[in-house]
């Protein structure tokens, strides 16, 4: 079955609609691209005289017919046309969708239907221009090129440069007279030049003989004022030593660790300040690795701040010594010994005004406040009474057990033991409610905070966690390691 | 009979459908269509909604006016499968012989309203998986076809979790169509109060056999697809896997998993239907923007951070169509090509 012509006569129509506006897109930007010759050929009417105008003319009409062409000789395929129509007049697809099945082997009988609907809509059509016209990006820039064109073509030539590039080489008779008749500056340069016309000038002479300036008293080779800045100013003039004081304080530079981190704020807590300082002492490095000079620096930084009211003193002079007598394991079992009372004054002077009533009071009073075990006593739980989620478990009057959730079913069930801390920090307090807090802990601290750690970073390499989350885990685990 | 008047006749017996239906059920007119929608094109229709947003008494409509047989199976946790396909149970005959015979379960209707489907355990509702997909079921190794048309009606409550089993994905797959029933606007609300406090109660009249049905259904395969139209539906459904290379950055960061290719075949005949019923001989793209949500729904899966976002889905799926209508040749495309 042929599709009706009246189809056909509306692809047609749009599809020259479409390569009219293509020729006019691509005519404005074979103008715009042409107008930068054109530009150029205008700039140099001088040496290329009245021709220039009409060169720059022929350029830009040039590129307007080539785009135009371009645009014209761009193949417009059936269906993009189709469908063109069909959304400019809402015809819903029936164009396309009847000039595609019309001809296919396999078409059903609703295809014949659909091209009669489709012909009888596109019949009652009035015929309009469908195809808007789309301005390249270049239309916006045109007006300048344009304009420079217009401008260069009307204003007397643009005066060329005739400065050459200054030649080193032994010149001419003239050239030498060039050169007297110059400036002072040249002057001082000509007699050397005449002197010795056959040796090139030393590089350090040429450089900053020419820096100086006619008005500088100063004599071809004198680089002082160049290290006026410098403590080198008054020495001889020397461009090793130079490099080599650079050297020295970009090497000065690269001892990070003698810079300020500026991304911690190290007034909050000497505590703090000195423990990172002695994590990065050992970190990653076997304990014979360790610099004694650090080892001194940090010594003698904890001696300072112990004269402002610490008690550790006696330990760090243990270091010291120890330090000096060449035994740095002795010596870091001081710091460590002088680092702990450190730390245990910051806490005692904290006095639990940044943990909200210590960790004592959350045990006894708030933790279980929190309305988790109601009953209170030794049967409290952690998370109260299961709640019958798992099999086996809780109230359920099932004999098979409630409903396992779905992984992920909701994603607001999963809970964290734990608030967040205000004060010195940000981290998190875990509350030891339960039986677990009223019991002497039987664990190793560390042991179970590296379980801990461990699972966290299997959790977080296997499990999505939003990005955001990433930092807070990290945040929560530094925070107790640091304590 | 022309192609004109068979069309003509499936947009009269769709709306006198829907007029039935609408006796009833105030408002949800976007409901009542896609599930007539899911009826015709030959799938089944999951209905989510709170309660009383009368989910069921739509179903329950639906099959009144339709010269079908109707069977309502109320999901409990100790619903067992052969309470929904039925069993073996002995007989005796006339001579005192004792024998099996099977009993058929409510399956064995043609519209089977499944209320409350997600409080039934994973092993009864999978005794409906081979019913919605294969139109037939086993029992006793003997293979007994449904009557046709088969059409499940499944209803669940979206906000009580505690004992329920949410459908496995497997089996929300095999629904054609996933139906948010959302609370009725307060003229609707109105209307629903005038009309159920009322002393005399509607009665709705059966305006269309399964024999017609099932002609229909015939029909609807054969609307005619643009290629065009055929790859916007399969954009749609690529975009939603976060693993296609063209994925838009929705569906990578939110997307665990994307519609099965179900998915594009729920598109395509419901987008079917949807043209007929509007008297369109082809499928248009916006007969595939107005059925992306309802046919995709339930089977893209959010990440975990899209759970945690609380990213809607039926926003997520706009935005992944809008952005495979602005990739795909529309627009200026043709023009610049």
């Amino acid at each position: 079955m042929a599709h009706s012509e009246t189809l056909d006569r509306l692809v047609r129509r749009v599809a020259a609609q479409v390569r009219r506006r293509r020729a006019e897109h691509h005519a404005i930007r074979g103008a715009f691209w042409a107008s930068l010759p054109a530009v150029a050929v205008i700039a140099l009417k001088g040496p290329i005289g009245p021709r220039a105008v009409i060169i720059a003319i022929a350029l830009v009409v040039a590129g307007v017919l080539v785009g135009a062409a371009w645009g014209l000789l761009k193949r417009t395929r059936q269906s993009d046309a189709a469908r063109l129509a069909d959304r400019a007049f809402g015809l819903e697809d029936r164009v396309a969708t009847a000039l595609e099945w019309a001809e296919r082997p396999d078409k059903t009988p609703l295809v014949a239907a659909l091209v009669d609907d489709a012909t009888a809509r596109v019949s009652a059509l009035s015929p309009r221009t469908i195809v808007g016209r789309i301005w390249p990006r270049e239309a916006r820039f045109l007006p300048v090129p344009v304009l420079a064109v217009i401008v260069l073509a009307l204003a007397p030539p643009v005066p060329m440069p005739s400065g050459r590039l200054p030649d080193f080489t032994p010149g001419g008779e003239e050239e030498e007279k060039e050169a007297r008749a110059g400036s002072g500056e040249l002057e001082q340069r000509s007699p050397r030049e005449t002197r010795d016309k056959l040796r090139p000038p030393a590089f350090e002479e040429r450089e900053f003989a020419a820096r100086s300036g006619a008005a500088s008293a100063s004599t071809a080779g004198d680089l002082s004022a160049v290290f006026k800045d410098t403590s080198l100013s008054s020495q001889r003039p020397d461009f090793n030593s130079f490099l080599k004081k650079g050297d020295d304080r970009l090497k000065l530079l690269e001892q990070v660790d003698r810079l300020p981190d500026l991304a911690s704020d190290f007034t909050t807590s000497q505590y703090k300040m000195v423990f990172k300082k002695s994590k990065a002492l050992a970190g990653g490095m076997r304990p014979n690795d360790i610099s004694p000079k650090k080892l001194k620096e940090l010594l003698e930084e904890m001696e300072r701040l112990g004269r402002k009211g610490g008690n550790w003193n006696s330990e760090v002079g243990e270091g010291m010594d120890a330090l000096e007598g060449g035994q740095t394991d002795k010596a870091m079992e001081a710091m460590q010994k002088a680092l702990d009372k450190m730390r245990a004054q910051e806490e005692a002077q904290r006095g639990g005004k940044g943990l909200r009533g210590g960790r004592d009071n959350e045990r006894g009073g708030s933790g279980r406040e929190r309305g988790r075990g109601e009953g209170g006593g030794a049967d409290d739980q952690d998370f109260g009474d299961a709640e019958g989620l798992l099999p086996g478990k809780g109230k359920s009057n099932s004999p098979k057990g409630e409903a396992s959730r779905r992984l992920q079913a909701s994603p607001y069930d999963v809970g964290v033991e734990g608030e967040s801390r205000r004060g010195r920090k940000d981290g998190y307090d875990t509350n030891m409610t339960g039986r677990g807090g009223q019991m002497g802990s039987r664990l190793q601290y560390l042991g179970v905070i590296g379980q801990y750690r461990k699972m966290m970073e299997d959790a977080i390499t296997r499990e999505s966690v939003p990005r955001d989350y990433h930092s807070q885990i990290k945040d929560y685990f530094q925070a107790l390691d640091e304590r | 009979m022309t192609q004109d008047a068979r069309v003509q006749e499936f947009v009269a017996a769709f709306e006198g459908l829907r007029a039935e239906v609408e006796k009833v059920i105030v408002g949800h007119r976007e409901i009542i269509n896609h599930v007539l929608v899911g009826m015709f094109a030959g799938g089944h229709v999951l209905l989510e909604g709170v309660p009383g947003l009368g989910k069921t008494l739509l179903v329950k409509t639906l099959s009144e006016s339709l010269e079908l047989s109707f069977a309502r199976v109320q999901f409990t946790p100790d619903l067992m499968p052969a309470d929904i396909i039925g069993t073996n149970i002995i007989v005796e005959d006339a001579e005192g012989r004792k024998h099996f015979q099977f009993q058929p379960g409510p399956i064995f209707a043609h519209v089977v309203l499944a209320d409350e489907i997600n409080r039934a355990t994973p092993k009864t509702q999978s005794a409906l998986l081979e019913g919605m997909q294969e139109s037939s079921v086993t029992v006793g190794g003997i293979s007994r076809p449904l009557p046709a048309p088969f059409f499940v009606l499944a209803t669940q409550n979206p906000i009580e979790m505690e004992g329920t089993y949410p459908l496995p994905e497997a089996q929300l797959d095999r629904f054609l169509l996933k139906l948010r029933v959302r609370y009725p606007a307060i003229e609707e609300l109105n209307a629903i109060i005038d009309r159920t406090t009322h002393a005399r109660p509607v009665s709705v009249e059966r305006v269309m056999s399964g024999a017609k049905a099932l002609q229909f259904r015939e029909l609807i395969r054969e609307v005619p697809v643009a290629s065009h139209i055929r790859d916007f539906a399969s954009g749609i459904v690529m975009a939603t896997h976060p693993q296609w290379a063209d994925a838009p950055e929705v569906t990578r960061r939110f997307v665990r998993y994307g519609a099965s290719p179900r998915g594009a075949q729920a598109l395509i005949l419901g987008a079917k239907v949807r043209a007929l019923a509007e008297a369109r001989y082809n499928v248009s793209a916006d007969d595939l923007k107005a059925l992306a949500a309802p046919a995709l729904r339930h089977r893209v899966i959010l990440n975990f951070e899209g759970e945690a976002e609380g990213i809607d889905i039926d926003n997520l799926i706009a935005q992944i169509v809008e952005g495979v209508e602005a990739a795909t040749a529309r627009g200026k495309e043709p023009f610049l090509r």
